[in-house]
């Protein structure tokens, strides 16, 4: 009774509520973020993180990372689902986001600029994109001259390093970053295959061993999450480097597997029913066999060949007729989610 | 332009700690709200539904819901614009609110599980890791080498 009360009380206070949100709406929303313990300040940090943006070669834009002054960088991730909103405290949150700090090697976003100007001649870093603050700021900051040996060959003169574009070099290194991501995303059992799955479905062992043999699904997820650090042109030649077939070409190939497992599974039930109804069949061989047929082979080809293809389809429909008895008076799925 | 994350380390050792509900409904509208006496008043435990499983609801729609902590490397801040500046050349600041180690995952009617897109999202901390994982010269030289060989068979 007492929570039929203060339900129907509830509206009352809504007026006063409104009146208080009109003050804090003059400031700016809330956000909620979870941020790595890897930027934060200790204790006698007495410097600032930053938000900037950088052009992300994925999304072919400039994205929003956070940056520490030491020079470490993460990607600022945005998760958001449809419909979510916070309570902070007693404040309401419209804005239903998390921001993540996630992790990213500033090597792929300076892979970009150097495909860019360092492909047909090496340059020094603080040369590249001079006049775009934010790459030069990006090249001359946050890169690890040591890493991008991994992607370009470097030569030096005195203090000076110059660095030129190696594709060679670059493929095989996003090879083993794509190795990388691939034994993370077995470790962590996310489902890689092209078919959705239920989580609530629980696989038999016999099936898990089979999933455990798709490497290649597991190698084109962890390929695609590299890529979407790439530029197009140069994810396409990832999936050439490592030789992912297509997705298209793969669902293709398993549907013409998993039919020749139904056609196998068909053969023995058209074997059960030859035992009953092959007679036909029976009697051609008996034909045959007494020789009261011309030898040719055609007549006997046209005998055997047609009866058993209506032969599989009769024992169809006589199941697709039992479906259709049992199914009768039924509603459809469908009539339960109409709107009313 | 940037956008600098306004608080130090001693402000963020010396920062509340704050009290978060993550609602599956789309609210439009900020402030205040009697969250206390209105919300949290109701939230019931169900362990029937197993170990944790909260309960309460949101205009009668029934929620289910669980504390969660943060993932293990992050921290969850709070954070607030003060004043968005006209001026565009000035750095825009966000100041910080509060933190959280916890807070209350609410689904509508339905148990959290490990379908929720929430959860799945957070495999992506680890998919980041393994991204920037450094490569050593060596390992970049023997699969330099091993194509060259496998190209070779192939050709």
């Amino acid at each position: 009774m007492s929570k039929k009360a203060t339900r129907a009380s509830k509206p009352k206070p809504d007026p006063e509520a409104e009146g208080s949100s009109k003050k804090s709406t003059a400031s700016a929303l809330k956000k909620v973020l979870f941020v790595s313990k890897e930027l934060l300040q200790k204790d006698a940090d007495d410097r600032r993180l930053r938000l900037e943006r950088f052009y992300h070669p994925g999304q072919g834009k400039d994205a929003l990372f956070v940056t520490h002054p030491d020079g470490q960088m993460m990607e600022l991730l945005e998760y958001a689902e449809p419909r979510r909103s916070w309570l902070l405290n007693s404040e309401v949150c419209s804005n239903g986001r998390i921001y993540m700090t996630s992790p990213v090697d500033p090597t792929l976003l300076a892979l970009h600029h150097l495909r860019k100007h360092c492909a047909q001649r090496a340059m020094s870093l603080d040369n590249i994109a001079v006049e775009e603050n934010s790459t030069s700021r990006l090249l001359n900051e946050f890169i690890f001259p040591e890493t991008l040996k991994c992607v370009a060959d470097v030569k030096s003169s005195g203090d000076q390093r110059f660095y030129k574009y190696n594709q060679e070099r670059t493929l095989a290194w996003l090879a083993l970053k794509t190795r990388h991501v691939a034994n993370i995303l077995k470790e962590k059992q996310v489902h890689c295959g092209h078919s959705a799955q239920s989580q609530n479905f629980v696989r038999s062992e016999k099936l898990v061993a089979e999933n455990a043999c798709k490497e290649m699904d597991y190698t084109r997820m962890a390929c695609d999450i590299v890529g979407r650090y790439l530029d197009a042109d140069l994810h396409d030649l990832l999936i050439h480097y490592l030789h992912i077939p297509s997705e298209i070409q793969a669902i293709v190939e398993e549907k013409t597997a998993a039919q020749k497992r139904k056609s196998k599974a068909g053969k023995d039930e058209g074997s059960d029913s030859k035992k009953i109804k092959l007679n036909d069949s029976d009697a051609a061989a008996k034909l045959k066999s007494s020789g009261l047929l011309d030898s040719d082979g055609d007549p006997n080809a046209s005998i055997t060949s047609p009866t058993q293809g209506p032969l599989k389809e009769r024992s169809l429909t006589a199941k697709e007729k039992a479906l259709a008895k049992g199914a009768k008076g039924t509603k459809s799925i469908a009539s339960f989610f109409k709107v009313k | 332009m940037s956008i600098v994350l306004d608080f130090n380390g001693k402000n963020l050792a010396k920062s509340k700690t704050m009290d978060l509900h993550y609602l599956p409904a789309k609210i439009d509208g900020d402030g205040e709200a009697n969250v206390e006496q209105y919300f949290n008043n109701y939230t019931r435990e169900a362990t029937e539904c197993g170990n944790g499983i909260l309960t309460n609801s949101l205009r009668g729609y029934p929620l289910v819901g669980e504390q969660l902590k943060v993932p293990e490397q992050y921290r969850g801040l709070v954070l607030q614009e003060t004043e968005k500046s006209i001026n565009k050349s000035i750095d825009r600041q966000l100041r910080l609110t509060g933190v959280f180690e916890e807070f209350t995952y609410w689904n509508y009617d339905k148990v959290p599980s490990n379908g929720d897109a929430y959860r799945q999202a957070l495999l992506m901390a680890d998919v980041g890791q393994a991204l920037t994982q450094h490569i050593s010269e060596q390992d970049l030289e023997a699969e330099i080498a091993r194509n060259k060989e496998n190209t070779k068979e192939h050709a």
